[in-house]
């Protein structure tokens, strides 16, 4: 019964991935609704002070807002599909040339927060599961959870203080990408960011991991493989950690959800040039076209991750692979 | 050098002229186009390095064309490249060091513009009259909404005709005696034929040239190596950031990645001075409590004089900018030769404010403060009055509205706003005339006291001896003093900051951070 039922596990992936679809779908209409709803008329509460009476009839031929609704909707929907996300109203030109390289600059900062953040965490949980109540557990769990009560900005503050401009000068305080270039050709400037976020995550993974290795290190199949006398180190790394790791892909997944959206607080400190600060610009600005895009584009990084975390939950835990 | 005010300027030059023949009142300094920098000490400018600049204030809306902003950054891009035919200089008073060397009204409704000669722009070309010719149609023209058009509507621009290669004249519609301080303002810049907006080449005469620029992010700018002022610049690069908040501004010149910031938060000029220069100029930019004079209850003149009455001027100027600034007096331009100095400062006088309510007929006023987040200090300012009106039991709502700015923008009767410094008779052509833009006040009254006061601006406007017009200004002045719509409670300041190795800077009363940032990046330089 432990082999891996392939076509259960696709027809699950699938039945996910058509309900994320769903979810999108209805965060369109959710995302067009809350731009009928603005006060008054969309082209008057985006042009402000500047509004002629030509520049406003430009605005609402440009945003489609002499169509009926629904067709309007459409029009939106259909583009999004294939690509056109519209004009950003601020800056002239297409939502996906403005965003783009951002989106490529706020990923990778996400992908090395992950990739330092996951191991590190995963590891941490484990070892204070393994330690439990000893010098390194009560440490770990106690610096975790300041560390977890902490708000973004105040770890980036701190840090700053601490590594860049009053107490040590070893690195830059603002990590600003320069147009043309790629944040990795500056890589100091990215440390201080990307700690933040680590610090940011690395707590709620850790100690989720702890607490289920802990419930797994004391289950009857651990007892059972250390009663046949299998080096703790097997019975640690071959049949705890994949046991244990179940409930925290559901943490992990949230938390880099968290980031796709929660990082423009990071950003807004360093100033990196990154999505983050788009999203302030664009609310700032009233651009509707970059709002709905990064509104749809979060909402599809949420669908993805979840999918992501729930198929990796079912493939490390026994019980629910087979159940399919 | 001396301060020259313009009455001064005026004197010096006799007659008609109004501009023309400043040159000879500062020696020969500006002629020669040799004058070191103001501030320059005995060591003496250094020439190199790339000052890089952080503002606050910009974003994808950034443009950069040679006469029209939209955004703070656009400011500090506009000036590295492009220059004025005249300049104020830091006390805001105007001098002929910039492009023309005199402007001169050869009667109330006829100017000619004298330029510089030898004077190349950024690509070798020559300027002359044809560049300045088009520079004015290019503004002029309604359809391209370039900051400076709205001050073209006395100018007669399809008549300008060039005398020489040098000379231009430029005729009027209707006598316009603010000319000068038109052709001084920091968008009235001179473009090449044919010139148009980024992403078109940017070309002017200034000390750097556009080399990159991305919107919402950076623009670096490369040393004019044949700028005709001898000398200058002396950075080999600008870098212009935009930056979307004041604390990466901040940790940015303390950490050493900028070298100079705009706007640094009145809270943080503490946290900054010891560690790196706090720059404090004295703009006069200001925030306005609006009351519309033909509208319920500011349609009463007593109510209108008991609101002034209500505002504590010193404890505004203290919570909302930190007491960077100086109190106002209710009227606008103070450092205008005309502003009416003579006129009692008005002082918070409870008592008084509620007996006029009484008068009026509304002992127990409630009214509702329209304002958004247009500038710093503007919400900030109506929670403050509404905290002081508080105190006569009148009872003040301030409504924090993101779409001010929308439909009921200056048809609202009670609104906070906000302005830069002008002088007098520009800022009434921009916001006290029933054909101004931004008229929040309704001013003037249609009958009765105050109803002479446009018929007051013509005149002046067609007044060339400067004594008598400034005389008509303080009368018209006298009139807004004593039944206007306009509370002004205060000037602002603008602080800045910057690192300690940058030289030369100095307070300046312009409207631009950064004593107009380093006049351009070219009076400052790295000591």
């Amino acid at each position: 019964m432990n082999r891996l039922r392939v076509g259960g596990v696709w027809s699950f992936i699938l039945r996910r991935l058509l309900l994320g679809i769903v979810v999108l779908i209805l965060v369109s209409v959710v995302v067009f609704l809350a731009t009928q709803a603005l006060p008054g008329d969309p082209a008057r509460a985006i042009l402000g002070r500047s509004a002629t009476p030509a520049s406003l009839a430009a605005l609402r031929r440009q945003l489609h807002l002499d169509q009926p609704a629904i067709e309007q909707y459409w029009t939106w929907v259909t583009g999004l599909l294939r690509g056109n996300l519209g004009n950003s109203l601020a800056a002239q030109e297409p939502v996906t040339t403005l965003l783009g390289p951002r989106l490529v600059n706020s990923a990778v900062l996400v992908a090395i927060a992950a990739v330092v953040s996951i191991p590190l965490s995963i590891a941490i949980g484990s070892w204070a599961a393994f330690k439990r109540e000893k010098a390194f557990d009560l440490v770990s769990s106690n610096l975790l959870l300041v560390l977890a009560a902490l708000p973004e900005f105040v770890v980036a503050l701190v840090l700053v203080i601490f590594l860049a401009t009053t107490v040590f000068h070893v690195l830059p305080a603002i990590s600003t990408v320069p147009p043309g270039s790629q944040p990795w050709n500056n890589w100091t400037a990215l440390v201080l960011p990307t700690l933040t976020l680590v610090i940011a995550v690395a707590p709620y993974v850790a100690r989720i991991m702890r607490a289920s290795m802990i419930e797994v290190l004391e289950s009857d199949y651990v007892e059972m493989a250390r009663l046949k006398g299998l080096p703790e180190r097997t019975v640690l790394l071959r049949h705890a950690l994949p046991n244990a790791l179940g409930p925290v892909f559901q943490v992990i997944a949230l938390n880099l959800a968290y980031l796709a959206g929660g990082i423009i607080v990071v950003e807004y400190v360093f100033n990196y040039t990154g999505v983050g600060s788009a999203i302030r610009e664009a609310t700032f600005n009233h651009d509707l076209p970059v709002i709905q895009a990064l509104a749809m584009l979060i909402a599809a990084v949420y669908v993805a991750l979840n999918l992501l975390a729930d198929v990796a939950t079912i493939l490390v835990t026994p019980r629910l692979r087979t159940r399919l | 050098m001396t301060e020259i005010s313009r009455r001064q300027l005026v004197r010096g030059a006799g007659g008609l002229a109004v501009v023309g023949g400043l040159a000879a009142a500062c020696g020969t300094s500006s002629s020669t186009g040799t004058s070191p920098a103001p501030g320059v000490s005995a060591g003496g400018p250094k020439r190199g390095g790339n000052f890089r600049l952080g503002v606050t204030g910009g974003g994808s809306k950034d443009i950069m064309d040679g006469q029209n902003i939209i955004t703070k950054p656009d400011q500090a891009r506009l000036i590295t490249a492009f220059e004025t035919l005249l300049l104020f200089d830091e006390n805001y008073q105007l001098t002929t060091n910039g492009l023309a060397e005199s402007v001169t009204q050869d009667n109330p409704k006829q100017y000619t513009i004298s330029l510089r000669q030898g004077i190349e722009f950024q690509n070798g070309k020559t300027m002359t009259a044809d560049d300045v010719i088009y520079s004015f149609q290019r503004i002029g023209t309604k359809a391209y909404g370039l900051t400076g058009y709205a001050a073209t509507a006395t100018m007669d621009i399809a008549g300008m005709k060039k005398l020489d290669k040098y000379t231009v004249r430029l005729p009027l519609k209707s006598p316009d005696a603010t000319v000068p301080q038109t052709l001084g303002s920091y968008t009235f810049n001179m473009v090449p034929v044919g010139y148009k907006a980024y992403p078109s080449p940017q070309i002017g005469t200034g000390a750097y040239k556009l080399k990159s620029f991305a919107p919402g992010q950076q623009s670096v700018h490369e040393r004019n190596p044949n700028y005709w002022r001898s000398g200058e610049p002396y950075f080999d690069t600008v870098t212009i950031t935009d930056f979307s908040d004041s604390t990466a501004q901040v940790n940015g010149l303390l950490g050493g990645q900028i070298d100079a910031m705009t706007d640094l938060p009145p809270s943080q000029v503490k946290v900054v001075q010891g560690r790196a220069g706090v720059l404090i100029s004295k703009t006069g930019g200001w925030l306005p409590i609006c009351m519309a004079i033909d509208m319920p209850p500011f349609n009463d003149v007593r109510v209108r004089q008991a609101m002034r009455l209500l505002v504590d001027r010193p404890g505004m100027l203290e919570q909302v900018s930190s007491g960077y600034g100086f109190i106002g007096n209710d009227l606008y331009a103070p450092f205008d030769p005309g502003y009416a100095h003579a006129l009692p400062q008005r002082q918070q006088d409870i008592g008084q404010a509620k007996s006029l309510l009484k008068a009026a007929g509304h002992a127990n006023l409630s009214v509702d403060l329209h304002t958004t987040d247009g500038a710093a200090g503007m919400v900030e300012t109506a929670t403050v009055f509404a905290n002081q009106a508080s105190a006569a039991g009148v009872k003040i709502n301030v409504i924090n509205d993101p779409n001010f700015y929308g439909n009921q923008y200056l048809k609202l009767a009670f609104s906070v706003d906000f302005w830069g410094t002008r002088a007098y008779l520009n800022q009434v052509q921009q916001g006290s005339l029933p054909t101004s833009p931004y008229n929040e006040t309704h001013w003037p009254p249609k009958s009765g006291t105050g109803s002479n006061f446009e018929s007051l601006y013509s005149q002046a406007l067609a007044t060339t001896d400067p004594a008598k017009r400034i005389q008509i200004e303080q009368e018209m002045q006298q009139i807004e003093y004593n039944i206007g719509g306009y509370i002004i409670p205060f000037f602002g300041g603008l602080i800045d900051a910057y690192a300690a190795k940058v030289k030369g800077l100095k307070p300046s009363k312009g409207t631009l951070n950064l004593d107009s940032f380093g006049h351009g990046f070219r009076t400052i330089w790295f000591g």
